[in-house]
């Protein structure tokens, strides 16, 4: 699904120059949900931008769905984040002026869906994440953890191959994170690529998988760690 | 496309859109007024008059002692300003066209009928003004020597003064009709009531005054009496050959003073002088005017780059988001042009209803006709210009705000 091979990111301001990532290798198969962790300015989010076509890359291979995203001008880049990307904020990141179910559709009209099309995704979506019946409230009139579903809502009204997350229960408080990870777990089960980067050790657990970033690498006791779960756990088929 | 969450969104900012479309709805209404009175002030302005401007001049010269024989101190000025080399026509008039002071008197179709059918500038002329101005005749004859009198033969009991009047005068007095020449009417009526008779029809002849919002809506009602009049300070208009009027010019203001003759030379001014003077009030006002709502529309458009400059600015992380979801630069470049468009329709939907209400006004009280469908139309083109215009550089710095804003940004 998404593999990075000896990638770099190299962040120049006139005053200095910041190796965001470095020698970064990474293999993320259909299917999987993988926790990233590892310590502030670590670059955790600068891997979750590249892995979104958020920000492009200085160095190395990155080929998302098998094909090479090096040199996708911006148009192609907009295109494939809106197909197969769904991305989840800290923040939530709600247009505060819509409301739920306008929200959902933004992604949904930039893929230039037709009103009726649109229509049963957004329901659809929003049935997925239990606010149904809230769908022309404003994104101010919901809790923390509603409106993160709402933002899940509007990730998976594409119906996208992959989805990453950075730091989606960061604002949350316990009850809630757990409520929107158990979400995302459900969503997992039915056969979506999860990338999730997070500071909780408790939600890490529960990923299959857990990459640990240090200084812009992968850390080596991470790769091992890696293998043995790759080994341990033989992939599973999803079924839509 | 984008239209339905757009307007939502301006529907949640109403304050922000009602000072915008405000702005607009005021400025259409006032520049599509005033463009509209600054082109008929340009229009008058531009009228011909039927001289042959270029070549004239009008000289004056006031007695200020009493004069013994007025009539042949006016021959003997002719017959000066005649020699002068390079004239080709003199004539003695008691007015001249833009000339700005003369008389009006009230005609009549009947000798009975109390109201007057039309009040029309009277030139009388003691020479071919034809001649003189260059008058283009589309109808009937010049006078003929005989029949230009002095005062005291006018007026001549029982047969009617020949009078050459302009077209736009012989319609008014006889609008069913498209030939002119031989009808009698009155100058006055009642028993004081003088017969005249036209011989002739120029095409234009403009009154002293031109288009004015208190006398003629055309300014060319005017008419030729083939009269001699004495007068403290008679005045001459002279037509020279093409490309001498200023050499004439000098030679007849030395020519009309002798020392010690008790005159007063008022200085000549050719026709387009005169023309510059009766409009430079005019030409003033409406740039003034055109200036002002120029500085209206910027000021406008200024509102507008501000108010966009603000929105983009307030929804920079809202723009990234919209980015990550997988808007292209030009989506939303085209959802702040999109937006803007909106807000400017409003306006300018408000700004027609304005527009008409102050053109009410502004009709009434300045004599003029309805504001053009065409004028409003294009004062609406140009606030919708002016409207990408000044949003468009902002919408471009929203279509540059990376994607990576989603996540960066706090
Ligand atoms: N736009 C940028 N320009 C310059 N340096 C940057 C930029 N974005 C990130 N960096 C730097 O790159 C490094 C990695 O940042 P990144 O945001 O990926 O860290 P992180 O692991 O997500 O940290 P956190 O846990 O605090 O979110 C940091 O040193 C950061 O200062
Ligand atoms: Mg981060």
């Amino acid at each position: 699904m998404l593999t990075m091979k000896q990638l770099s990111k190299v962040y120049r301001t006139h005053l200095i120059e910041t190796h965001a990532l470095r020698s970064f290798d990474i293999d993320v198969r259909e299917g999987e949900f993988v926790a990233v962790t590892g310590p502030s300015g670590s670059g955790k989010t600068t891997f979750l931008n590249i892995a979104g076509l958020l920000e492009e890359f200085t160095g190395g291979e990155f080929l998302l769905d098998g094909v090479s995203v090096r040199g996708l001008d911006d148009d192609a880049r907009s295109r494939l984040r809106n197909q197969k990307i769904g991305f989840i904020f800290q923040g939530f990141n709600l247009i505060p002026d819509l409301n739920l179910f306008d929200n959902v559709d933004v992604p949904l009209r930039y893929r230039g869906f037709n009103g009726a099309e649109r229509k049963r995704r957004i329901e659809h979506a929003l049935e997925r994440v239990g606010l149904a019946s809230r769908m022309k409230h404003y994104p101010a009139e919901l809790s923390g953890g509603q409106q993160q579903r709402v933002a899940i809502a509007r990730a998976l009204a594409g119906e996208p191959r992959l989805l990453l997350a950075d730091e989606p229960t960061g604002n949350l408080d316990t009850a809630m994170a757990r409520g929107v990870m158990e979400l995302l777990e459900e969503i997992n089960g039915q056969g979506t690529t999860i990338v999730m980067v997070t500071h909780d050790p408790e939600l890490a657990q529960r990923a299959q998988r857990n990459v640990h970033i240090i200084d812009g690498q992968v850390s080596d006791l991470d790769r091992n760690v890696t293998l043995l779960h790759t080994a341990a756990h033989k992939p599973v088929a999803m079924s839509a | 496309m984008e239209l339905k969450p757009i307007l939502k969104t301006l529907l949640r900012n109403k304050i922000g859109v009602a000072v915008i479309a405000t702005q607009v709805a005021l400025t259409l209404a006032i520049a599509s007024n005033v463009f509209y009175i600054v082109a008929d002030k340009v229009s008058a302005a531009r009228q011909p008059s039927g001289v042959d401007e270029a070549n004239v001049f009008r000289i004056r010269a006031a007695n200020y002692r009493d004069v013994a024989d007025p009539l042949a101190q006016q021959k003997r000025d002719e017959a000066a300003l005649r020699s002068i080399p390079g004239v080709q026509q003199v004539a003695m008039v008691n007015q001249v066209p833009l000339g700005q002071s003369g008389n009006n008197s009230g005609f009549f179709l009947k000798r009975d009928q109390q109201q007057s059918t039309t009040n029309c500038a009277t030139y009388e002329a003691a020479d071919s003004l034809v001649d003189a101005l260059g008058l283009k005749l589309i109808e009937g004859r010049d006078f003929t020597p005989e029949e230009y009198l002095e005062f005291t033969e006018y007026p001549t009991e029982g047969q009617p003064l020949p009078v050459i009047v302009s077209e736009a005068m012989a319609r008014v007095m006889y609008p069913e009709e498209s030939r002119y020449v031989g009808r009698v009417f009155y100058q006055g009526n009642g028993d004081k009531a003088s017969e005249l008779r036209i011989v002739g029809v120029v095409e234009t002849l403009s009154t002293p005054w031109g288009r004015t919002s208190w006398g003629s809506k055309t300014g060319g009602e005017s008419l030729v009496m083939p009269v001699r009049m004495p007068t403290m300070s008679p005045q001459y208009v002279v037509r020279t050959e093409p490309g001498r009027q200023s050499e004439a010019l000098k030679a007849a203001e030395s020519a009309l003073i002798q020392p010690g003759d008790g005159r007063i030379l008022v200085p000549a001014n050719t026709m387009l002088e005169l023309r510059e003077h009766r409009y430079r009030n005019d030409y003033f006002l409406s740039s003034m005017m055109a200036t002002m709502t120029g500085l209206l529309v910027l000021v406008t458009a200024t509102g507008i780059l501000g108010m966009a400059s603000f929105w983009v600015g307030q929804r920079r992380k809202q723009i990234g988001v919209r980015r990550a979801l997988g808007a292209r630069r030009s989506d939303i470049l085209r959802y702040y042009l999109l937006e803007n468009f909106i807000v400017t329709s409003i306006g300018i939907v408000a700004g027609v209803v304005l527009a008409l209400v102050l053109n009410q006004l502004v009709a009434e009280s300045l004599q003029l006709s309805r504001l053009p469908l065409s004028d409003l139309a294009i004062g609406m083109a140009m606030l919708w210009l002016v409207g990408q215009a000044a949003t468009f550089a902002p919408a471009r710095r929203a279509s540059q705000i990376a994607p990576a804003t989603a996540t960066r940004s706090v």
